[in-house]
């Protein structure tokens, strides 16, 4: 039966945790009381804590070791159970303040926690105290050498994790439709232990692989809302349901998410997009998104004649990519670098970005150097147009991009491929009057963006907030 | 004569082939050059200003012609022009004192101007373009009191016949000499033209600053190490400047100055931007309306400072001022350089398939060195004579150019 609990006493928890799990079980009581009758089980004192509170990720207490509880900047709503009460529903759409960096006593309890030995870099931007740095080199070597001691982590989530931390997976989409189908395989190889419920461990369970997620890589906004959606449909389960059969459930779940949110989604997308393509266009885009480059490749199919520049920037130089691919399929195509998007700006009729999310007060949150582009095509008054899939979008809301964002590799910076001689930051570490800065994400202003192209139509930045909310995230997502 | 036409080969050579790198190099190579083909003229004994003027215009306009987007060879060509020209008016204006005339200055009164031989009108109005001088109630209201620089012959003021021959070479060396002590003051000036830009750096640099800049510029260095040696607090983002990544260098030079840096990528310069109290950047060259040439990127740096009203502060030394207006200069004043900066042939070469498509390639690499950025977007222009508006700039013009030297083409002796 599903309404019992009590945990292996495997180890020790701090008083804080066993605090949190008695206020759990509390509140959890209070909810299945209002709920008809016991559809939620009721957690007892030792039983893990599925629920996350103030944005940090549960210890299961099957688990041997615990996830850090360091929260990428969007699982901070993660805390929105099911078992909260309705009338909460309001307080629900405030996105919860996320972890701060500079808090040092929560990051040593973090550090304590952490599955990936992270070390601080040394040399750290004052600017970004509030957003974590850590050396880079070590992180891989020591995620493989632990690699057999990580028994609660399931192979393939092993494995997505590492390609998210060597960067071989890049681009929202990518990443969630890998995470989703590591988690699916996880699910499929999943056995609730005994004495335990399903959903509460299986919670639990997605939670710590989550935690590993993170420390790889911090989570993008795509991933931190199929995370949301996953762990409602877990919670949402039926406890009539015996274990395959829920298991099978979320995993067409999981599929159908996959499907509807993101691949006829793109489809969608591409369809509205190409009505805005006309020929003889010339058409600019910004490193590399899954969505625009389907969206020149469809035109391309029906017919349309129009010229395709590529914009790129260091470090990832992700273009490259992209450039390849369009030629190959015959588009003619011109490459500059972003610093050069004065000059090409002249000639450009219609400018294409993806984005990461676009956040509740308009603002694009994508690639770093993206607000650089918007802003010169405003300012020679070409269209901006970014595609995006409703389910990135998010209720947070930010002003620069300094407020929350990723710092990568700072090392990439001082060395540029193909350069043998500039050597000119060897050893930057070192003095401690440099530093090097690598922004991953940049927040683009809404007045720089001229419609905004999501499987529900285009529309306005302006119009962004009336999707998330009156669509609410349940809808969103199923 | 002969070795004269070698090293202005060679010079030529040099330009042509992008030897010479940034306006400070040029401009000197260029007033070194041009004292030589002056001290090497033979002088004649009529029109000498006129003969200076020809032979630095038969050699300017190779110059030019070597690389035209290095716009501070024109402009030392034309500041030396000028200053033959000056250097000829104030010459003939002593003489003209010598002759009991009027020297021309307006702080003469109006008695002396009666002496003066009637000048055409023609010659009057030459007079009133060329001297382009600044107005002073003598001059609006009265007779323009100098005379033209007018490639007549001094001969054509009847009086002046009578002087003596020795007195005519005596103003013929005097006047190559005072060309080429000017040209020596005008080497020096480009050689200190940081020292002076680098005094003001105190009076705009304080406490707590935040200084953004992209790529590296030898003015902007100067600059900012200035205000770190009278103990100002401030912190720079350099922006990394590819595909050049001149940032790298100018890094570690401030670091080595102790000034704290963070190097930025170009991309992340909107990001960072909210959080800069000034932009400081250098130029190629300023253009007569005020606005700037400059190494490409700046005018996004421009526009995002526009956005956040972050000042944009453009440091230049006034050899890089040119009297030209920027007309198309995107493609005019631009170079475009080689797209292996950018991407690599090997990786691309199975993507450039030459035989479809007619064989024109699918693939345009483009790599601009110079972006121009309008005088609108410009806050201030620090140059070694202050602090000025980009709407001011086209006053300086006067200060060191002639009208009649817009376009530097030998005139065909008639």
């Amino acid at each position: 039966m599903q309404n019992e609990g009590t945990s292996k006493p495997q180890k020790q928890k701090t008083s804080k945790a066993e605090r949190r799990a008695i206020q759990e079980a509390q509140r959890a009581a209070k909810a299945a009381a209002k709920e008809a009758g016991g559809v939620k089980p009721s957690a007892s004192s030792g039983g893990a804590v599925p629920a996350l509170k103030q944005g940090k990720v549960a210890k299961p207490s099957s688990q041997r070791k615990d996830g850090p509880q360091v929260t990428a900047p969007v699982t901070s709503s993660e805390k929105k159970v099911v078992d909260r009460l309705p009338e909460k529903d309001r307080k629900k759409d405030v996105p919860h303040p996320r972890m701060q960096f500079d808090d040092k006593h929560r990051v040593e309890k973090a550090k304590r926690r952490a599955v990936v030995n992270q070390s601080e870099a040394r040399s750290r931007v004052e600017l970004f105290r509030h957003l974590p740095q850590y050396i880079r080199g070590t992180q891989l070597p020591d995620l493989e050498s632990k690699f057999f001691q990580l028994d609660p982590i399931h192979p393939s989530v092993y494995k997505v994790g590492l390609q998210y931390l060597s960067g071989d997976i890049s681009g929202g989409n990518a990443r969630c439709i890998a995470m989703l189908l590591a988690f699916k395989e996880a699910i499929k190889d999943y056995s609730t232990p005994p004495e335990k419920a399903l959903v509460r461990d299986l919670t639990a369970k997605i939670g710590s692989y989550v935690s590993f997620f993170i420390e790889c890589r911090p989570l993008s906004i795509s991933m931190g809302n199929a995370i949301k959606f996953l762990k409602s449909r877990i919670a949402k389960l039926p406890h009539t349901l015996s274990e395959s059969e829920a298991k099978s459930s979320l995993q067409s779940d999981i599929d159908r998410f996959i499907n509807e949110k993101i691949v006829i989604a793109d489809k969608v997308i591409v369809r509205h997009a190409v009505t805005k393509i006309r020929d003889g266009d010339v058409l600019l885009t910004y490193g590399s998104s899954s969505v625009v480059e389907m969206i020149f490749l469809y035109a391309l199919e029906l017919g349309k004649h129009f010229r395709v520049v590529v914009v790129d920037s260091r470090p990832k130089l992700d273009g490259q990519a992209l450039l390849c691919r369009l030629v190959a399929k015959g588009l003619n195509c011109t490459y500059t670098h972003i610093n050069a998007i004065s000059y090409i700006m002249h000639e450009v009729t219609r400018v294409f970005l993806g984005a990461s999310s676009v956040l509740s007060n308009g603002t694009v949150y994508s690639r770093v150097g993206t607000a650089c582009v918007a802003m010169a095509a405003h300012a020679f008054q070409v269209p901006v147009l970014v595609c995006c899939e409703a389910y990135k979008f998010h209720e947070r809301v930010q002003l620069d991009s300094i407020c929350s964002n990723e710092l990568g590799d700072p090392d990439v910076i001082s060395k540029v491929p193909g350069w043998k001689d500039l050597n000119h930051l060897d050893n930057w570490a070192d003095n401690e009057n440099l530093q090097l800065l690598n922004l991953t994400y940049d927040a683009t202003p809404s007045d720089y963006v001229s419609m905004i192209i999501t499987d529900y139509g285009m529309l306005p930045p302006t119009s962004v907030p009336v999707l998330v909310r009156e669509y609410r995230r349940e809808h969103l997502w199923i | 004569m002969p070795d004269v036409q070698a090293l202005v080969n060679d010079f030529v050579l040099k330009l042509k082939r992008r030897k010479i790198e940034g306006s400070h190099a040029s401009a000197r190579h260029t007033a070194e050059l041009l004292r030589s083909v002056i001290s090497h003229q033979r002088m004649r004994q009529t029109n000498q200003a006129g003969a200076l003027i020809d032979a630095v215009k038969a050699v300017g306009e190779q110059l030019i012609a070597a690389n035209p987007v290095e716009l501070a060879v024109g402009n030392i060509v034309r500041r030396v022009l000028h200053i033959i020209r000056e250097e000829d008016l104030s010459s003939t204006a002593t003489a003209i004192e010598g002759l009991g005339l009027s020297a021309g200055s307006d702080d003469d009164d109006e008695g002396q101007y009666e002496d003066r031989p009637a000048l055409s009108a023609a010659a009057l109005a030459a007079a009133a373009r060329s001297t382009l001088r600044a107005p002073s109630l003598q001059t609006l209201l009265g007779d323009i009191p100098g005379s033209a620089v007018t490639p007549q012959p001094p001969s054509s003021w009847g009086d002046s016949e009578g002087k003596s021959k020795s007195d005519k070479n005596l103003r013929s060396r005097k006047l190559k000499h005072d060309v080429i002590e000017a040209i020596n003051e005008l080497i020096q000036d480009i050689d200190t033209c940081h020292e002076q830009v680098s005094e003001q750096a105190v009076e705009h640099i304080h406490q707590n600053e935040v200084i953004l800049t992209l790529g590296r510029s030898r003015t902007v260095k100067e600059f900012l190490c200035a205000a770190k040696e009278k103990n100002r607090s401030f912190r720079v983002f350099v922006a990394e400047g590819a595909p050049r990544y001149q940032g790298h260098v100018l890094a570690k030079e401030l670091v080595g100055k102790g000034i704290q840096t963070t190097v930025i990528t170009d991309s992340a310069v909107f990001a960072m931007i909210s959080r800069v109290n000034m932009v400081i950047v250098g130029a190629h060259a300023i253009m007569a309306n005020g606005g700037v040439v400059a190494p490409v990127g700046i005018n996004m740096v421009a526009l995002a400072a526009q956005r956040h009203a972050v000042p944009f502060v453009v440091v230049a030394g006034s050899h890089k001022l040119c009297p030209l207006y920027p007309h198309n200069s995107e493609v005019l004043l631009n170079d475009l350089k080689s797209p292996s900066d950018l991407v690599d042939f090997g990786e691309f070469s199975d993507c450039m398939d030459f035989g479809s498509h007619g064989g024109s390639p699918l693939l345009h690499v483009v790599n601009p060195a110079f972006d121009y950025v309008p005088p609108k977007l410009v806050s201030l222009f620090i140059t070694d004579t202050g602090g000025h508006n980009p709407s001011y700039m086209y006053r300086l013009i006067a200060d060191y150019y002639s009208a009649d030297d817009l376009v530097v083409k030998q005139r065909s002796t008639s």
